[in-house]
């Protein structure tokens, strides 16, 4: 039950073992130690786990590791420090505990992907199937409305 | 990871702060008697980088910003050159004022804030002393400014006068700046742990790892109450990578090679359990029961005047019981630890918001003394009170120790849930008297609630409320059950000013008097309280609403803060849905405000907890266990959810008020407030979910 994986993260190749209905999630933060992706509930209701696998938004906590070989997964350590996104978050001090909000910016990030002017509707409604106990949902909101307007994610 | 004895060797000018009998004694790191321990450490390096060792958890409130940038203040040192780390554990971190080490109730800059003051200044006033004698100019021609010591057109970095400073006397009385002199203090400094954050870099507790770690889940009690009495693990020990299986004090312990083989060889295990009083206990039963225990006599904590008698005689008399469910902290990161118990030395790695019960627990399970023990304490992913308790880190201990291994033990959300410490479930009844003006002339309350902090936060808000009530009654019965329960947010203040601001609402609608108006003759005589209340209905434009179709206001002090909210909301009378548009909020902090924007921060997070509670929060009973199992079935406030937050800050001349708290209590009675004027409806119990609401239409 326990296979030999490879997996494409952030570009880069790894070959991981693991069983083989192992959530990505997992995978990527236990067994490979990319920890910015997060654990929040295990059944893809917090959004904490967010990644992207072929440049669409996933749960990792659902997808199974078999089902993510041969795609192109990218998590927030492949985001640069310099993309907008990122320092709108800095610019807006968005953070309280912090601990959601990898997820959040993975969703931003991948709303931007395919939509580059998001509406404030298109962001709130996009964002809201995430968690976030300190509450920081407002200033998330203005930081990816922020990116939007400039347009250049 | 960084120990007292690396403080010691760090070079450079480091100062620590120690609490004597007679008060704060700031000493050098070399004079620091052996047996003695300093509260806080400073260092000033050769490269001019200032490390501050803050001894608090950050989980959010911005404390990993607010403690250094108060000495930077008076050191007067560039902000970027300031790096914060966590303090080891130990007797050297105790909270000076608290005796123990634990960041809660709203305490950490009020606290910390003279004595971070007072070593900045004195670290600044080594240095120009030691400059004065290096340089051979008098002390009145040499300013410290900016991390720079200047002499006329020269100017000098202070790591250059460190080694020199550390031989200077440490200043009796420094000079600490007017207030007009500030140049951090009162302004919203880059938050010093958001970029980690934002990388996700940061390491929380579930992020750390140890050469060798086995992974630990623990299998709880389908009831409260209950131990494992009978396992059976030939199944689940069948698994790849499953180390061992066996009962601990709260459950059974599954230890494996990864988490994911701890997950599904819990699935093959066979448990039974103890019986238990609350075996078999549904909601209707919790409501039962304490239904019952506030008809039994309790203590009588407060009376003034004639309660009893004013009541009956009150031409205005309301009479109301409250049911408050328990609550669930829902920290984003669930409890998690990696501790390792060796022969000789025992390490935790936390994300705790108490590291003395941290090192308590850690001696009782390690069987080692203090000084074999490292704690080490990690971001918290979220603290809300639930990681003050450190059962989860004694599950750690507990399960390392008979592994001989490092083990990292993980709550699923499952687990955090069951694992209960709730804030409690409360029974209320209270009962107002009025004129027939309005005017509120007693308040009779009284609570059956699970006891916290030895019955204080049971009446917490009530027997100190800054109204003017001539007739008052407190009274508490304490009721004991098998369902842990703990500090949540703001604690009894949460159920307290529920109850008490919506039935001081409930008199103003009966008499036909403004509400704000019945709060601003309450607090006659308390100015500071009276201008929170007042400001607060102004800026949100008392009594026209711009968002919503309704206005209710409340008013709460908790933590040395006052705050008013006014919150704008709009019902659905067909589905029972209420939107909550804007909730304008003052808040009063007392003599200064250190960090605006962590106040806004800390008072928006509390408004979105606080409705989050008031609209959708309950821990629900099935069979004497919690049937919620995760976020789908414990419902969050979400994005779509969250109201425009509107906070203004003030100031009065009193002792400091805390900001992580004290915002949350008046949210949920604003919400019911805005409903009783905006649609008549009398709301009694939270939360406001659409099916109750519907109930009351
Ligand atoms: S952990 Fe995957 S959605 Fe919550
Ligand atoms: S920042 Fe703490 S949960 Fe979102």
């Amino acid at each position: 039950m326990v296979k030999e994986f490879s997996l494409r993260i952030n570009g880069k190749s790894y070959k991981v073992r693991a069983f083989e209905d192992e959530p990505l999630l997992w995978v990527i933060r236990e067994r490979l130690r990319l920890t910015g992706t997060k654990f929040g509930c295990g059944m893809g209701v917090c959004g904490a786990c967010t990644v992207l696998v072929d440049r669409k938004t996933t749960r990792s906590c659902l997808l199974p590791v078999k089902d993510a070989v041969g795609k192109e997964i990218t998590t927030v350590e492949g985001i640069p420090s310099n993309h907008p996104l990122k320092k709108a978050w800095i610019e807006h001090q968005v953070p309280q505990c912090g601990y959601c909000q990898t997820g959040q910016l993975m969703e931003a990030y991948a709303l931007l992907l395919e939509n580059p002017k998001p509406t404030r509707q298109q962001i709130v409604e996009r964002l809201s199937s995430h968690l976030c106990r300190c509450g920081t949902y407002n200033r998330i909101i203005r930081a990816v409305e922020a990116v939007s307007r400039g347009g250049k994610a | 990871m960084i120990t007292r004895r690396d403080i010691l060797k760090l070079g450079g000018l480091t100062l620590s702060v120690m609490l004597m009998p007679d008060g704060y004694r700031i000493l050098k790191a070399q004079e620091v008697p052996k047996r003695y321990a300093p509260n806080l450490w400073l260092n000033l390096s050769r490269d001019n980088y200032l490390t501050v060792f803050v001894n608090k958890s950050e989980m959010g409130q911005g404390v990993y910003t607010g403690l250094p940038m108060i000495v930077a203040e008076e050191l007067d040192f560039p902000w970027e050159r300031v790096r914060v780390r966590p303090a080891p554990a130990g007797k050297p971190y105790v909270d000076p004022k608290m005796g123990i080490q634990l960041t809660g109730g709203s305490t950490s800059v009020r606290n910390m804030y003279e004595t971070l003051r007072l070593v900045g200044a004195s670290m600044r006033e080594m240095l120009v002393s030691s400059a004065s004698k290096s340089l051979g100019v008098p002390r009145e021609k040499i300013s410290a400014k900016g991390g720079y010591i200047r002499v006329g057109e020269k100017s000098y970095a202070y790591g250059e006068f460190v080694d020199l400073a550390m031989k200077e006397p440490i200043p009796s009385k420094p000079r600490l700046k007017e207030e007009r002199e500030f140049v951090y203090i009162g302004k919203s400094l880059p938050r010093l742990d958001v970029p980690e954050k934002v990388e996700g870099k940061a390491l929380f507790g579930i992020d750390v790892f140890e050469e060798g770690m086995v992974y630990a889940v623990v299998e709880r009690p389908p009831y409260f109450g209950a131990k494992p009495m009978k396992v059976q693990v030939e199944e689940a020990k069948k698994l790849p990578e499953v180390v061992d299986i066996f009962p601990i004090s709260t459950g059974v312990a599954v230890c494996a090679q990864s988490f994911w083989a701890c997950q599904k060889a819990r699935e093959r295990l066979r448990v039974e359990w103890s019986e238990s009083f609350v075996k078999g206990w549904d909601d209707g039963d919790f409501e039962r029961y304490f239904m019952q225990k506030l008809r039994e006599k309790g203590d009588v904590v407060k009376v003034l005047g004639s309660p009893q008698r004013s009541f009956e005689e009150s031409p205005i008399k309301i009479e109301e019981v409250y049911i408050q469910p328990y609550l669930y902290h829902a920290t984003m990161e669930p409890m998690t630890c990696l501790a390792w118990v060796k022969k000789d030395e025992c390490v935790v790695y936390a994300p705790t918001q108490s590291q003395t019960w941290t090192l308590e627990v850690a001696k009782r399970i390690s069987g080692l003394p203090e000084s074999r023990i490292k704690v080490i304490t990690t971001y918290l992913g979220g603290g809300f009170g639930r990681k003050a308790n450190v059962e989860f880190v004694a599950e750690a201990l507990e399960i390392s120790k008979r592994l001989g291994k490092p083990v990292k033990l993980i709550y699923t959300r499952e687990d955090d849930i069951k694992s209960g410490y709730f804030r409690p479930y409360s029974a209320t009844l209270l009962r107002v008297g009025a004129d027939k003006e309005g005017n509120l002339k007693t308040l009779s309350f009284k609570i059956a609630v699970q006891p916290l902090l030895g019955g204080r936060a049971s009446v917490e808000g009530v027997e100190n409320i800054p109204y003017s009530i001539p007739n008052l009654y407190v009274e508490r019965v304490d009721v004991e059950l098998p369902v842990s329960s703990w500090f949540w947010r703001s604690v009894g203040s949460t159920h307290n000013a529920f109850s008490v601001e919506t039935i001081i609402d409930r008199v103003a609608h009966a008499s036909k008097k403004d509400p704000v108006e019945l709060r601003l003759s309450l607090l006659r005589e308390n100015p500071v309280a009276r201008r929170v209340v007042q400001t607060a209905a102004e800026r949100a434009g008392w009594g026209k609403p711009k968002m919503g179709e309704a206005m209710g206001i409340a008013y709460h002090f908790s933590f040395g803060s006052h705050v008013c909210h006014v919150a704008e909301v709009s019902l659905d009378k067909k589905t029972g849905q209420i939107k909550v548009h804007r909730v304008v909020t003052v808040i009063d902090v007392g003599p200064v405000v250190v960090h605006p924007d962590l106040i806004r921060s800390q008072v928006e997070g509390s408004v979105a907890m606080g409705l989050s509670m008031a609209l959708k929060e309950q821990v629900k009973f099935k069979g004497g266990g919690v049937e919620n199992t995760n976020f789908h079935t414990y419902g969050l406030l979400t994005a779509d959810e969250m109201p425009q937050v509107e906070v203004h800050i003030l100031t009065s001349k009193r002792p400091m008020g805390g900001v992580g708290e004290p915002a949350l209590p008046p949210t949920a009675p604003a919400v019911a407030n805005a409903l009783l004027w905006g649609y008549g409806i009398k709301v009694n119990r939270l939360p406001m979910t659409p099916e109750y609401i519907k109930t009351l239409l």
